[in-house]
């Protein structure tokens, strides 16, 4: 009996040994079963390949979203292009995570869907390897995106690493409205209470005032909102131009004179937050806006209990829309006037790239590129012509009944929920860009900055500075600026809040960013 | 239990006769050794195996190359973490959490078990001990969840607060707050559960020693402290000396949970910054060397600790 239990176990070790070596077997083998194609990849037309191609994408699933295989548009696309892409869903929060857990454990997907790459991501993937160089399949394979990024020079600036790589490809956004938030007034309130429309931040203050005891939407209650924003500081970025603030190089920065300059430490930077503390302290500014959600927000929105919010469509608060209107950006107390939360052309950076495990690279990019056409886009945002939109002079439009579907577009298509790559032209933009927008866009047009420079590039060994840097400076900026607000901290600790940031070595992060503009310039 | 006492005479009486032929000891008694296996494998697998990664600590890991191609770095990482701003913040925020939890919340579960002693009626000693062990199963997320609705500044405690004339405090956004908040929810979700095993040292109290006690006209306080805490001292040392073993590893989880901007200031511990920097952007080098100096001071005080108990009680754990 003993010496049986003993061959029992014996047997069983290495039964399970050769199981587990058979099973690490399999794994290997399984890229090997799809043979390099390439011979297969048409230049141009579809399909995109004769034999069916199978590809595997990590992606970001939105809670808008259903399965990205049950979308209609990627079923068309699958018979258009004969390449199934077989997506791995990862829900936004903890998507970070998941992301980079993949690239540590280096098991990679084909590719990576809607990935929010950030500059330091695909510089150190990249350069690592793990992420394939894509310049010259775009000049192959990619026509739409090469025409693209001729008509904007700023794409290819933007997305270039200093040794001439591309690791990844961004969102294009050519309409000027999709790029920047429009700020929502509550028109009926003004009315009610016999207000203007503010023009000054002074001005600002008093309607909000006004929209706090006037009681506007006529309850008796004091339960009126008189502005609120996304959770945390992007109202800071909101309220910026009226200070004198803008936002280049994708960071707290100006540019004069062809001069960086970070002025989370000026004295225009204090007066903001000044300002905003007031607002907080007075209940002017919504006491939630560093605790409430997303969802909690856009249900704000919908509420129409709101008196000022920022967002860049109406598509939150349909039901209601006639109740809000678009107005320019307040002056400041020194008259600056302007729009600076404005996304590049360039706007969702790193939204695709592919990894060095795939086989089918051209096949890949060849997938990829059709959304940057018009036609493709048109598939991405508004899936089957008849089913789901409608031409009207050309230009498509949602058909009505299938907007009544609550939750139907973002099940239709991955652009709802934001960062799919793809090109949004003023031709695909109707949903998201309706006449009411394009009023609310047309007042901020003559404030939006010139020229938006997008985040640089940086090599790897100084984007691994600005990494270090930025991770203490940052944590510290946002910190603090949010005790500021709420009052959690007095502006007498000013003078402690500048020294620490030079201890942390602002002034070099400014100089990198310096050196990085004048390249870019060059 | 008389077959194993047994065996454990014959051990003896074999082992110092046969001297070091442990390959023979083996051989004769293979079957448990071999029930020995599985446990070592876990051991060698799940917590010996990923000291091999720890190397990273001392490198620029990179995926791609692997942790042995991945070039070395030295102590890079280290003097970065000690140059950051945020170093000394961690360590005290991480230290005070901990020190505090061990002073306040260690000693409740002691109380709790010998009230439980205490208590004539078996029944309400009985309902007692369910309703303050019943929180232990409430999932961390749900418990942070009430903590998020009770005190809200519309919440039942901040109406309380108000009702008496006070104004609302925001405590979750207060840094002020937050250890009490974490401590004081730590002790009511656990002290139940934490009190069991003091209730069972204390059940096998020699019942003479209380009648002595009583004989000798010792009151009630008097029999609680010279009869019960001694008889539970032992399990009391072994309890601290394996708290202070995870001493720096305090409720990652629920912090994270309760972590805000406006907070950080004492919410911020070691284990949260690494899980933000190390797994939200991927700095894998620069927290594993956090991890690891964490773990040595977690190790640094259990050697003291332990040495002291040895010292002072003659209990340890080695």
């Amino acid at each position: 009996m003993r010496r049986h239990w003993g061959r029992n176990a014996l047997t069983t070790m290495i039964v399970s040994g050769l199981i587990l070596a058979g099973c690490s077997n399999d794994g290997s083998s399984k890229t090997e079963n799809n043979p390099s194609s390439e011979s297969a990849i048409k230049a141009e037309g579809f399909p995109i390949v004769d034999q069916p191609l199978k590809l595997k994408m990590f992606t970001r699933i939105a809670p808008v979203n259903g399965p990205f295989k049950d979308m209609p548009v990627f079923q068309d696309y699958e018979k258009l292009s004969n390449i199934q892409v077989e997506f791995t869903e990862a829900p936004t929060d903890g998507f970070a995570e998941k992301k980079n857990l993949l690239f540590a454990s280096n098991e990679l997907p084909d590719a990576l869907y809607r990935s929010g790459l950030s500059q330091l991501e695909t510089i150190r993937y990249g350069s690592a390897g793990q992420l394939i160089p894509l310049e010259e399949l775009i000049e192959q394979y990619a026509p739409n995106l090469a025409i693209l990024m001729e008509q904007y020079p700023e794409i290819r600036s933007a997305i270039t690493t200093p040794e001439g790589h591309i690791y990844a490809i961004p969102g294009i956004v050519t309409t000027g409205s999709a790029r920047t938030d429009k700020r929502w007034i509550n028109k009926a309130w003004l009315e009610k209470l016999n207000l203007e429309e503010p023009k000054t931040t002074e001005e600002l203050y008093q309607v909000l005032l006004a929209f706090r005891d006037g009681d506007p939407n006529g309850n008796g209650k004091a339960d009126e909102v008189p502005m609120t924003a996304r959770i945390g500081l992007p109202i800071v970025q909101f309220m910026s131009g009226s200070f004198g603030l803008d936002l280049q190089l994708g960071y707290n920065i100006n540019i004069e004179d062809d001069k960086v300059h970070i002025w989370s430490g000026d004295e225009r930077y204090k007066e903001l937050l000044m300002y905003l503390n007031k607002l907080y302290k007075e209940k002017l500014l919504d006491q939630e806006i560093f605790s409430h959600t997303e969802a909690q927000y856009l249900a704000k929105q919908g509420s129409g209990n709101t008196g000022l919010f920022f967002d860049q469509t109406n598509n939150n608060f349909l039901p209601i829309a006639d109740q809000y209107e678009g107005t320019a950006p307040p002056a400041g107390p020194h008259g600056d006037q302007m729009q600076s939360p404005a996304a590049p052309v360039p706007r969702d950076y790193g939204a695709f790239a592919i990894t060095s495990v795939n086989e089918n690279p051209e096949a890949t990019m060849r997938w990829i590129d059709y959304f940057y056409s018009d036609e493709g886009s048109t598939l991405l945002r508004f899936g089957r012509e008849g089913e789901h939109y409608e031409l009207k002079d050309g230009m498509p439009y949602y058909k009505e009944d299938f907007l009544t579907v609550t939750g139907a577009q973002g099940r239709m298509t991955p652009y709802a929920g934001g960062g799919a790559p793809h090109l949004i032209s003023d031709k695909v933009a109707s949903f998201i860009n309706p006449p009411q927008v394009q009023e609310a866009y047309a007042k901020l047009e003559p404030y939006m900055p010139k020229i938006r420079y997008a985040a640089p590039m940086f090599d790897e060994e100084t984007a691994q500075k600005v990494n270090i840097l930025r991770n203490d400076i940052d944590k510290y900026i946002d910190e603090q600026s949010t005790k500021f607000i709420v009052g959690a901290l007095s502006f007498d600790k000013w003078d402690a809040f500048l020294a620490t940031l030079k201890k942390m070595n602002i002034d070099e992060l400014e100089k990198i960013y310096q050196e990085a503009y004048d390249k870019m310039e060059k | 239990m008389k077959s194993a006492q047994e065996g454990a005479a014959a051990l003896s009486h074999i082992q110092p006769k046969r001297g070091s032929s442990l390959l023979r000891n083996i051989a004769k008694r293979y079957d448990l050794y071999l029930m020995l296996l599985l446990p070592i494998a876990w051991y060698l697998i799940f917590h010996y195996g990923p000291l091999y990664g720890l190397q990273i600590a001392f490198k620029n890991f990179n995926p791609a190359k692997g942790i042995i191609g991945s070039p070395w770095e030295g102590f890079g990482h280290f003097e970065r973490f000690f140059n950051s701003y945020y170093f000394w913040r961690l360590l005290w925020n991480t230290v005070s959490i901990n020190l505090f939890s061990l002073l306040i919340a260690f000693p409740v579960p002691i109380m709790l078990a010998l009230l439980v002693n205490e208590i004539r009626s078996k029944t309400f000693s009985k309902w007692l001990q369910n309703i303050t062990y019943i929180p232990h199963f409430i999932s961390v997320v749900v418990i942070v969840g009430i903590l998020n609705v009770f005190l809200s500044p519309t919440g039942p405690i901040n109406m309380l607060i108000e009702t008496f004339g006070g104004t609302s405090i925001r405590f979750l956004e207060v840094a002020g707050w937050f250890k009490t908040i974490f401590i004081s929810s730590n002790i009511w979700q656990n002290m139940g559960w934490q009190s069991i095993i003091y209730i069972a040292a204390l059940s096998g109290v020699n019942p003479q020693l209380y009648e002595a006690a009583k004989m000798d006209g010792a009151s009630r306080l008097r029999r609680i402290w010279h009869v019960s805490l001694p008889g539970i001292a032992p399990v009391i040392v072994i309890l601290l000396i394996l708290d202070i073993g995870h001493f720096m590893n305090v409720g990652f989880e629920k912090i994270l949970l309760m972590q805000n901007n406006l907070n950080l200031e004492s919410s911020d511990v070691i284990s949260t910054f690494v899980y933000t920097t190390g797994i939200l952007k991927g700095e894998y080098s620069y927290t594993a060397a956090i991890g690891l100096f964490n773990s040595v001071i977690n190790l640094i005080l259990l050697l003291m600790v332990n040495r002291f108990a040895r010292k002072t009680s003659e209990t340890s754990l080695w």
